[in-house]
């Protein structure tokens, strides 16, 4: 077994055993949103690490799922899981429908032009009561209920978090080594090279687009499950850069990114939350220092130290070796 | 629709195009010449508002508060600039991210200094209260023609000075070519500090001209932010008749749509810029990238 097996192995045992000995609150308040906001962010390192396309509009698609869920169950009374299949629909299709206009531009525009859209779907939930119930939002959100239990009990639910987070990860990981995978890295370098090897370049880009919208959504619906109610708010300027702060905190370029992101994110809100009211400037700067210093993000610095350890391990048994052969 | 009713909303979105142009101008200019996408525009908008507030409070001088909010704002976005982009030069995305990241910290501190009430600003008497407009027979507040003229007014300064200026001819040129104009000598890195400034101080004055037609409160730099994106997303980047094109084309389409149907408006400003991105991707004025 390679080190780095024996690693995910023990985070996963880890993660796996947590609420055996883990504090409620760990549990509940800290790694459950972790994992929610980390399947929304992967959305976006699957976008940016991968396709090269940063996106701004990813918690717009979330917030869309629960939006879709919230009005089927709530507004229109239907059962849980025709609002799951409607919410997941719905982000799908919308982020379908970005991606077609999006695609066209990259870089910087492509962040401006998800931006912008984004903020249309803020001032449509707003203004809108009939789907999206206006300002106040959909309120009164339940979960699913499984065996008479509502599905956010505390360990029920983090289960159900971590078993999403893994499983997208895992999506996207597997996604990265198939052709359309790799398709989707070379199109990031060279878009032109792409193009003229025969490959549809807009259509490769658009089903990203589409699946990451998926991807959102289904944090999404976790999200909104875990809020219990949904209103512009949470799908807000601040909220969509949130996102984007998560990705880049934990590095843009790296599934595991998102995740690491998310859970020093939560811990930044939460805890620096408890000795000054400023947590939203703390966070700003977490996040400049990491674009300054580390465009990496922590993954990158991670994935250096390991190869710093890796190196001085191997210099070190490799000298056994030696005085051992002598 | 009724007579009154329909050049009442067309003055209403004309006015609010020339707030739009007053925000958007700024933004568009230091894209256009440093190709920096600063989505702290919203943020310099609402800093310039609050300081002109405060400056105002103080001195009594409403003028004299824009004219803070213009300094301050433009001070603000020289520190920017020099302290945390000019580093970056060329890295467009973590230009972009730094911008985003000072957002954050600005909107946070300033909801610290000035809570999250609503100022209103008091403008000279010469432009507040009503006018009764001859030809079209209805009545209209004062300050919305003002802010109707300033724009006018900046619009044409800032024609003056790109097309006849030696400064703006080098400002031109560096949104065509920069490399060829640093390469013939010319400080690019002055041109550029010079240009963040002014575009983070119009921002600031327009925190102060657009305040005054409403009010000032948190939560409006991601308004102007939208407003900025759209106005040159339609327009295209870099493009001072873009911007103006755009800024009339969205108010008014804001402005009818807010009047026929307001629970959909936000879906017509998002069919604007799909038909506009469909046919131009790069804006109606703005060249392929």
């Amino acid at each position: 077994m390679s080190p780095r097996a024996v690693v995910a192995a023990l985070i996963v045992l880890a993660l796996l055993s947590f609420p055996a000995w883990g504090s409620p609150y760990f549990v509940g308040r800290i790694f459950t949103p972790a994992f929610i906001f980390g399947v929304i962010a992967l959305s976006l390192c699957l976008l940016a690490g991968y396709g090269g396309m940063v996106s701004l509009a990813q918690m717009t698609l979330a917030g869309l799922a629960g939006y879709g869920y919230g009005h089927l169950t709530v507004m229109q009374g239907q059962p849980w899981w025709v609002g799951i299949l409607g919410g997941i629909v719905l982000a799908t299709v919308v982020a379908f429908l970005f991606g077609l206009i999006a695609v066209r531009s990259s870089g910087i525009y492509f962040l401006m032009i998800t931006l912008a859209l984004g903020m249309v779907v803020y001032a449509l939930a707003n203004q809108n009561r009939s789907f999206f119930g206006g300002h106040t939002g959909i309120l009164g959100i339940r979960p699913p209920e499984l065996f008479g239990h509502a599905l956010t009990e505390r360990v029920p639910f983090y289960y159900l978090c971590l078993v999403v987070g893994l499983a997208t990860y895992a999506l996207v990981r597997y996604l990265a080594r198939t052709p359309f995978g790799l398709a989707l890295v070379a199109l990031r370098d060279n878009p032109r090279r792409l193009a003229a090897l025969g490959f549809h370049v807009a259509l490769h880009r658009v089903t990203a687009f589409t699946l990451a919208g998926l991807l959102a959504g289904v944090g999404g619906l976790l999200l909104v499950w875990y809020n219990g109610a949904i209103s512009p708010t949470t799908i807000d300027l601040t909220r969509l850069i949130n996102i984007m702060v998560i990705a880049v905190i934990g590095g843009l370029m790296y599934a595991e990114g998102a995740f690491l992101g998310a859970l020093v994110f939560v811990l930044v809100t939460n805890f620096a939350s408890s000795f000054t009211q400023r947590f939203n400037t703390v966070i700003g700067l977490v996040f400049l220092a990491t674009v300054l210093f580390s465009p990496e993000g922590l993954s990158g610095l991670g994935l250096r130290a390991l190869a710093a350890l890796q190196r001085i391990l191997r210099v070190r048994f490799a000298s056994a070796e030696r005085a051992e052969m002598q | 629709m009724t007579w009154p009713q329909f050049v009442t909303v067309t003055l209403n979105g004309l006015t609010l195009a020339a707030l739009y142009f007053v925000v958007a101008i700024g933004f568009t200019l230091i894209f256009g010449v440093l190709r920096v996408v600063n989505l702290a525009h919203g943020s310099l908008y609402l800093f310039g508002g609050y300081v002109g507030w405060s400056v105002a409070d103080r001195s009594g001088s409403w003028l004299l508060g824009a004219l803070a909010a213009f300094l301050v704002a433009g001070l603000a976005g020289l520190v920017l600039e020099l302290g945390l982009l000019r580093p970056l030069h060329g890295q467009d995305l973590r230009e972009a991210l730094v911008t985003i990241g000072v957002s954050i910290i600005a909107a946070d501190l300033m909801l610290a200094r000035w809570g999250g009430f609503t100022y209103d600003f008091s403008p000279p008497e010469a432009i507040t209260g009503g006018v009764r407009i001859p030809v079209l027979g209805i009545g209209y507040p004062k300050y919305r023609l003002f802010v109707l003229a300033f724009a006018l007014a900046l619009g044409v300064v800032l024609w003056m000075v790109l097309s006849r200026t030696r400064l703006g001819i080098t400002v031109r040129a560096a949104i065509d070519d920069r490399d060829i104009v640093a390469a013939v000598g010319i400080d690019v890195q002055r041109v550029f500090a010079a240009m963040f400034a002014i575009g983070a101080g119009l921002a600031g004055l327009a925190g102060v001209v657009g305040g005054s037609v409403l009010s000032i409160s948190s939560g409006e730099d991601a308004r102007y932010l939208l407003a900025s994106l759209i106005v040159v997303i339609v327009g295209g980047m870099g493009s001072l008749p873009g911007t103006a094109v755009a800024a009339i084309l969205v108010a008014l389409v804001e402005q009818y749509s807010l009047a026929l149907f307001a629970t959909y408006a936000a879906i017509v400003s998002f069919l604007l810029m799909v038909l506009v991105l469909a046919v131009r991707p790069q804006g109606l004025f703005g060249r392929p990238a």
